[in-house]
């Protein structure tokens, strides 16, 4: 709802009491998730410029050069709240939401990805969300035609009451055949077409923009409805209408319906509209004025055409069986005008109406300091039940039930799959891009600047373990209530890791979104998510260079560790299963060590002197092997006795969680190739063992089956969702 | 020759099946919008009906589509003898069509499935299994609605008129329960009408037709298809 001091505000510019229809229009577009009037502020620290970037931030989707006269375009957003409620709609939503960002920009839409946090499986309610959100995507995604090709799931008690569901999609699109979302010229036509105008998802923003209380139920009617079928064909419908050229604009109808749709599209324009709701294709016939202007019905999309070619327009949509509506045309007046049968029920200045919110002041609050102690660490009694226990601990298993779920292949340009360290795709100039998310929250909480620059690098140590290198950044910053001090200071304080990041290592982000209010009133108590700045980052790989998986390839090959091992347990997910919380100073950003890693794996890689390899991230090196294990036909031998650094026991080698480092699989033959350039770049080194025949992992002082460790791996989550 | 591939509103794999063809020497593929109709067919010596979600499957998988006018080509084009695939959402609609006998039910496990399965190909040859009679073959699931079934009449005269291609097996070529991924009757992946020229398919030859996919052992499936177009 608007506060008082916005509303006295807009009555000012004004100079009269806002009708019906503006309040709803205002507080719509004001809500915070429209109008980003917490957030923006600090965005200047990013980093959102670069050589390749055509259309950075600001539009539906980002768009990067990859060469050969084709653009990489990517989108990234959260249906948190509506997830919530009604776990399938808000979910598939979420996914037809974010298709929309990408195709309104004149793109193909070729890749999903979705991030998800919940509480633990094993209360059902969690289960339940899980369960849902999941069959929301994969019937919508996999409806529409798009295949999945990465994503994240982690689980914690601070997501009981408020999940997160945030999804991405990636296209391409020739530079000629970009649209852009704006309305240059008065007299062109408003065309909305795609689907009808119901009373689904009324006000969903604003909703989204609150904390929950006990009356969730009543916000179900603020939950959108999917349909992929319609989707699909408004997909379709588009390509021809792009293909023909005959879209001078476009925008999609998400977040605050009609309002926001036009309203931006004027904005950008510099231009006004006027709109006749009357000719609104509805679902429901009674609908108010007032409902139609914000409704969030869903597949709708509003396009900008000149009267050359409306009647061409029309056709095609007849054609194709596509509900639309000449709903209006663009004007030389600054205003949203929207009519009623003739009558005026809003006239709205754009420039009030888009980003024209008093700014509202917001304190941040100073992070609680985290002692360096370790004291509560100890070598566990048993190493093999303690490994076991982990590699079967849900943030840590099998993700193969989740993702078995969604169709991975559909338009065939899939050349790796879930599970391994990102995805790939093949775009159509035949170059490769790999796409990987991350966000380890439990960092995040204990240091919100550090755990989020740390998590961008294991996003960033996936690709590069892969062989592609970085090429751009999309974001979804999801937080707490940023009118409470100690909320809006972790939001503060992981901007500035993000930016940190983005500047060190050089990569734009080209995408985004935020998404706040993520906490509820329990039993008189305050419940914040963690922190959870959730990072995506896309590479791409050299012309004709077959991306490198983490399964074990060969027996008698060297597995080495690349980069030093210190005692940065605090916030590890050894930890968390050793003492049931995370508390403590986590794994330190140091991006100089980063990037002296990423060299050497970058130019082993180069020269092909890497069978597989793995990034060490959640679960240290420990995880690390058992991953590149458990899905190849071999084991390993190891001496762990040797590890660089000041890690200085088994456990600490085996769980720390210290950044900047990698395992890599190097025959022998291409061993002292291989040590040459890490000695070049002044790189630590272990060679940990050899891979064996057998299929066992034997860390020396135990070793577990291969068939053992399968069995905790991949029950881990299933145990909770059959 | 002319490949027809549908498009029902809904479809999704229509690309990747014309993408496919396209890497076949004489195939001449064309897309074909239901709306067209009996005339959309008219020059075609052989279709490919591809997978998806023909009217979103919001009755049953397949079952809006069946009853399309454009199926009515379909049929006369089969009965004449030409070639014709239902992949996935194609083989649901020519099962529900009658083209094909049996039923694809949900899946024993109640969810969707994407992954990659290997199928033992029958001993006994088929228009679209020609010289691949006996051999393995790693290609891609995803469908919640593969589970096939019919009555133990329709299972026996499949099974004595060899007119089942396509069986799900693991990667050694055995055909057990372990390896059935929807719980199909006697693990059948793929059939044959009586004519031996309509297949309908769970699997996806399509996304396994160049080796940058993980394979590219399904396109001898679709290139015997486009063989048999020229009969």
């Amino acid at each position: 709802m608007l506060t008082k001091e916005e509303l006295e505000h807009a009555k000012t510019v004004l100079g009269r009491k806002p009708t019906e229809t503006e309040l709803g229009m205002l507080d719509v577009l004001w809500s915070e998730h429209c109008s980003y009037k917490s957030s923006k502020r600090w965005f200047y620290l990013f980093k959102t410029e670069g050589d390749k970037v055509a259309l950075g931030i600001g539009e539906g989707a980002g768009l990067v050069d990859i060469g050969d006269g084709y653009l990489a375009a990517v989108a990234m957003e959260s249906h948190n709240h509506p997830s919530q409620i009604d776990p399938y709609n808000g979910a598939a939503t979420g996914v037809g939401g974010i298709i929309r960002d990408v195709i309104s920009q004149g793109c193909k839409a070729v890749g999903l990805m979705n991030c998800l946090r919940f509480g633990h499986p094993s209360k059902p309610h969690n289960a339940y969300l899980l369960e849902n959100v999941v069959r929301g995507i994969s019937e919508y995604g996999n409806s529409v035609g798009i295949p999945v090709v990465g994503g994240e799931l982690e689980f914690d008690d601070s997501y009981d009451d408020n999940c997160l569901v945030n999804v991405i999609c990636v296209g391409w699109v020739k530079p000629e055949e970009v649209v852009r979302s704006s309305a240059k010229t008065p007299g062109h036509h408003l065309v909305l077409f795609g689907s009808t105008t119901g009373r689904d998802g009324i006000a969903g923003v604003s909703f989204a923009s609150e904390t929950f209380s006990d009356e969730e139920e009543d916000n179900r009617g603020a939950v959108q409805v999917g349909d992929p079928l319609s989707k699909k064909i408004v997909i379709d419908t588009l390509q021809e209408l792009i293909e023909e050229k005959l879209l001078e604009g476009l925008q999609d109808f998400g977040g605050g319906g009609m309002t926001s749709a036009a309203g931006e599209l004027a904005k950008a324009g510099g231009t006004g509209v006027e709109i006749d709701l009357d000719k609104v294709p509805l679902r429901e016939v009674d609908m108010k004025p007032s409902e139609i202007v914000i409704s969030e019905s869903q597949e709708r999309m509003l396009a900008i055409v000149a009267p050359e070619n409306l009647d061409r327009v029309k056709l095609l949509l007849e054609k194709n069986g596509t509900p639309y509506g000449i709903i209006g045309k663009v004007t030389d007046d600054g205003h949203y005008t929207a009519k009623w049968y003739g009558e005026e029920k809003a006239r709205l200045p754009i420039s009030l109406l888009v980003e024209g919110f008093p700014v509202p002041e917001r304190i941040e609050g100073k992070i609680a300091a985290q002692p360096e102690s370790m004291s509560w660490f100890k070598e566990p009694e048993d190493y093999k039940k303690n490994l076991l226990e982990l590699l079967g601990s849900v943030n840590l298993c099998d993700r193969s039930w989740v993702y078995s779920q969604y169709d991975q292949h559909v338009q065939s340009n899939t050349v790796v799959d879930l599970g391994e360290n990102g995805g790939v795709l093949e775009f159509p100039n035949n170059r490769k891009l790999a796409f990987t998310s991350d966000c380890n929250s439990f960092w995040c909480l204990l240091d919100p600047q550090q755990g989020t620059a740390n998590s961008a690098c294991e996003s960033l140590r996936n690709l590069v373990s892969m062989g592609a290198t970085p090429i751009f950044i999309a974001d979804c910053l999801n937080f707490g209530n940023p009118e409470r001090p100690e909320s809006y200071g972790q939001f503060v304080e992981a901007v500035r890791g993000l930016g940190r990041f983005s500047n060190d290592f050089d990569i734009p982000i080209v995408g985004g979104n935020v998404s706040l209010y993520n906490e509820a009133e329990v039993d008189g108590e305050t419940k914040r998510i963690n922190p959870t700045p959730q990072i995506m980052i896309a590479g791409i790989f050299e012309k004709g260079f077959t991306p490198i998986r983490r399964n074990l390839l060969s027996p008698w090959a060297n597995i080495f560790l690349v980069g030093e091992t210190l005692p940065e347990l605090n916030g590890s997910e050894y930890q968390r299963i050793a003492t049931g919380q995370v508390k403590g100073v986590p794994p330190r950003y140091r991006p100089e060590i980063e990037k002296q890693s990423m060299n050497v794996i970058q130019e082993a890689h180069q020269k092909g002197l890497i069978r597989s390899c793995n990034n060490v991230g959640r679960g240290g090196i420990g995880i690390g092997l058992m991953k590149m294990a458990l899905r190849s036909k071999y084991g390993f031998k190891l001496n762990l006795d040797y590890i660089p650094g000041t890690a200085n026991s088994l456990a600490q080698r085996l769980y720390s969680e210290t950044s900047g480092r990698y395992l890599a699989e190097v025959t022998e033959s291409n061993q002292a190739e291989f040590l040459k350039i890490i000695e070049k770049h002044g790189s630590s080194v272990c060679e940990l063992g050899l891979t064996v025949k057998e299929p066992v992992a034997d860390f020396g002082i135990f070793s577990l089956s291969m068939d053992e460790a399968r069995k905790v791996f991949s029950n881990g989550l299933k145990q909770y969702m059959e | 020759m002319v490949v027809a591939v549908l498009r029902f509103p809904g479809t999704n794999n229509e690309n990747d099946i014309l993408r496919a063809l396209s890497l076949i020497d004489g195939a001449k593929p064309i897309l074909v919008p239901s709306r067209k109709g009996l005339a959309g067919l008219k020059d075609a010596d052989g279709i490919v009906i591809p997978g998806g979600f023909s009217y979103g499957d919001y009755l049953r998988a397949g079952a809006v589509a069946s009853v399309e006018s454009i199926t009515e080509g379909v049929r006369n084009l089969a009965e004449d003898g030409k070639p014709v695939i239902g992949i996935c959402n194609g083989f649901q609609i020519l099962s529900e069509m009658g083209l094909l006998p049996g039923a694809l039910l949900p899946n024993d496990s109640a969810r969707f499935v994407c992954k990659w399965v290997y199928l033992r190909v029958s001993d006994n040859t088929t228009m679209f299994t020609e010289g691949l009679e006996g051999s393995l073959i790693r290609i891609p699931i995803a469908h919640a609605e593969g589970n096939y079934y019919c009555s133990d009449d329709e299972l026996e005269s499949l099974r004595d008129e060899f007119r089942i291609p396509f069986r799900y097996c693991n990667e050694d070529g055995d055909v057990n329960d372990a390896a059935n991924p929807n719980g199909s009757i006697d693990n059948i992946a793929g059939i044959v009408n009586q004519k031996g020229n309509v297949l309908g398919l769970m699997p996806h030859p399509e996304r396994a037709s160049r080796p940058v996919l993980g394979s590219s052992e399904g396109l001898a499936i679709l290139e015997n298809f486009v063989r048999a177009t020229k009969c």
